[in-house]
């Protein structure tokens, strides 16, 4: 599905990314953790077409658009960190934002519909301004209205970020929830024991370079659930 | 006498909304002041008032000089801000205001640096409202500015430009991540802003009954001094602040005299400034990024 080779990213004489590949299969989770800096935002805006950066990156076997607005067209929907939601348009007109690229234009509003079903809040609070709702419930509406462009592949960065404990675990369960319906999602965390528990596979990051890749077991029996991120205080 | 210089900033209060809108629409989606605006309102004036003139009806007028400013606009961002966009924010403003001096330089050999003067007879109109005479000038003056801004509010909010617009304006990475596509947007935003200066421009005309090339820096000043009391990108403050400062400036020379009519103005613009810096409807603290 995604297939990322060789990737790099610099900001000036700062090098974020080196040479990362990395790979996502249809349906499944795939992680991407490491400490803070480690260079994870910065390779998945680089792959959303939002950083200029060297190397390849295909969705599906063809070439990813380097532009955002057509990396988007072509299947690949991110979830930025910090959410990205636009605080001063009402939930509403967010999710209609999510709908800006559709081929399909007519299905729109009963697509809007069946994710306000999803998260009732989000139908509760329709016409409230998003800058207005807490930080799960813009979370829910950044997921919501990213699935709103029918996406391939669903890159989420941080998506539990600054959340309850009980809210980033409806998170990850909703992030289970997608890939059963077949959804492929890159996740980016440093929240690494949780995250593991429902990755398939994950790639570690360590100031721009991979570390390690493998399955939650592989990467404990290395014992790189210890040092590369716990020294974050994550966990 | 009080209601009818009230008649009279309002007029005046239209016209400095609309340039104001001008403005404020370029900084709301990329947080530079878009000096042209200012000249861009006075070459709209020229155009629609020079084929009003030859005997077109008011509508081909407004018509013509939103076109002109709305294309020139587009024509001011792709040389003087493309370029520029990952230059320091002081870059762009100086290449607008290198295009204020060229079209200033333009209509002075053009039209003459003399006023343009319209013959009373073009509309003369009064109507008798009570103790009120408004001319026919203000009802047009009025009426256009406020279909105009009918016109924006609907643009802004059921149009997938106005969605789009909006977006960039308040982030404009996660606008691209959406699908808006920034740079045609971009360019929209400039085209709409020069289309409001320049019907703005035919009814400054059309209020004062003449028009000089110099009429863009005066009225594009008080534009930013309103842009700055309502709130930089704060659609309400400005058409709230709009007729406020028109109001004010009339009655302080109704009644102050006219050696204080810009005092007052910039004062109360120097005083938002002071005392609540993000405008009377802006956000605290919501600056504009990008
Ligand atoms: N706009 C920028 N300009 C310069 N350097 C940057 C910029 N953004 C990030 N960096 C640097 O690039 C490196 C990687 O940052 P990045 O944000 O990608 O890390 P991260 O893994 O997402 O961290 P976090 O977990 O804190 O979000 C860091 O050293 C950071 O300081
Ligand atoms: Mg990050």
């Amino acid at each position: 599905m995604l297939a990322v080779q060789g990737l790099s990213v610099r900001y000036g004489p700062i090098q974020a990314v080196r040479e990362l590949s990395l790979e996502v299969r249809p349906g499944e989770i795939v992680a991407l953790i490491g400490a803070n800096g480690a260079g994870k935002t910065s390779a998945v805006k680089a792959i959303a077409g939002l950083l200029p950066h060297g190397g390849s990156v295909t969705l599906s076997g063809k070439p990813l658009p380097r532009r955002a607005e057509r990396a988007l067209r072509a299947g690949l929907a991110l979830v930025p960190e910090g959410r990205g939601i636009l605080g001063q348009m009402t939930v509403a007109e967010n999710l209609r934002m999510g709908g800006y690229a559709r081929r399909d234009r007519a299905s729109l509003p009963a697509a809007i519909e069946e994710q306000m079903r999803r998260f009732p809040i989000l139908g509760e609070r329709r016409d409230r301004l998003a800058g207005l709702l807490s930080g799960g419930e813009q979370q829910m509406l950044a997921i919501a209205r990213a699935l709103l462009s029918a996406p391939r592949l669903l890159v989420l960065d941080e998506p539990s970020l600054g959340l309850a404990p009980i809210m980033a675990a409806r998170i990850f369960a909703l992030v289970e929830e997608l890939r059963a319906g077949g959804m492929a999602i890159l996740l980016v965390e440093q929240k690494a024991r949780q995250v593991l528990k429902i990755a398939d596979r994950a790639y570690v990051l360590e100031t721009g370079s991979l570390r390690a890749s493998g399955t939650g077991a592989e990467l404990a029996a290395q014992g790189l659930l210890s040092d590369a991120f716990m020294a974050a205080g994550a966990g | 006498m009080l209601l009818q210089q009230l008649v009279n900033g309002l007029t005046l209060g239209a016209v400095y909304t609309l340039v104001a809108l001008g403005f404020s629409l370029v900084m709301g989606v990329l947080g530079i002041l878009n000096l042209a605006v200012a000249e861009l309102f006075m070459l709209g004036g020229y155009v629609g008032l020079t084929l009003m003139l030859d005997g077109q009806p008011l509508l081909v007028g407004l018509g013509a000089a939103a076109l002109f400013t709305g294309l020139l606009g587009v024509v001011v961002e792709r040389v003087a801000y493309q370029p520029l966009r990952n230059a320091p924010p002081i870059a762009p403003l100086l290449s607008t205001l290198g295009f204020s001096v060229i079209f200033q330089t333009v209509a002075t050999n053009v039209w003459g640096s003399d006023p343009l003067l319209l013959p009373p007879e073009l509309m003369d109109g009064r109507y008798q409202l009570g103790s009120i005479s408004v001319g026919q000038a203000q009802l047009v003056v009025m009426a256009t500015a406020v279909g105009m801004v009918a016109v924006l509010a609907l643009v802004m909010r059921h149009t997938r430009f106005g969605y789009g617009l909006r977006a960039i304006a308040e982030n404009r990475d996660v606008a691209r991540l959406l699908g808006v596509p920034a740079p045609l947007v971009t360019s929209g935003a400039f085209a709409l802003s020069g289309a409001m200066a320049g019907v703005a421009g035919v009814l400054i005309g059309l209020h004062y009954g003449a028009l000089t090339p110099f009429v863009g820096v005066e009225v594009g000043l008080k534009a930013i001094a309103v842009m700055v009391v309502g709130g930089t990108t704060s659609i309400w403050g400005v058409l709230l602040a709009g007729p406020l400062l028109g109001v004010l400036e009339v009655m302080t020379v109704a009644f102050g005299g006219a050696a204080f009519r810009d005092m007052t103005v910039y004062g109360l613009m120097i005083l938002t400034l002071l005392l609540r810096p993000q405008g009377l409807l802006g956000r605290a603290g919501g600056a504009q990024r990008v």
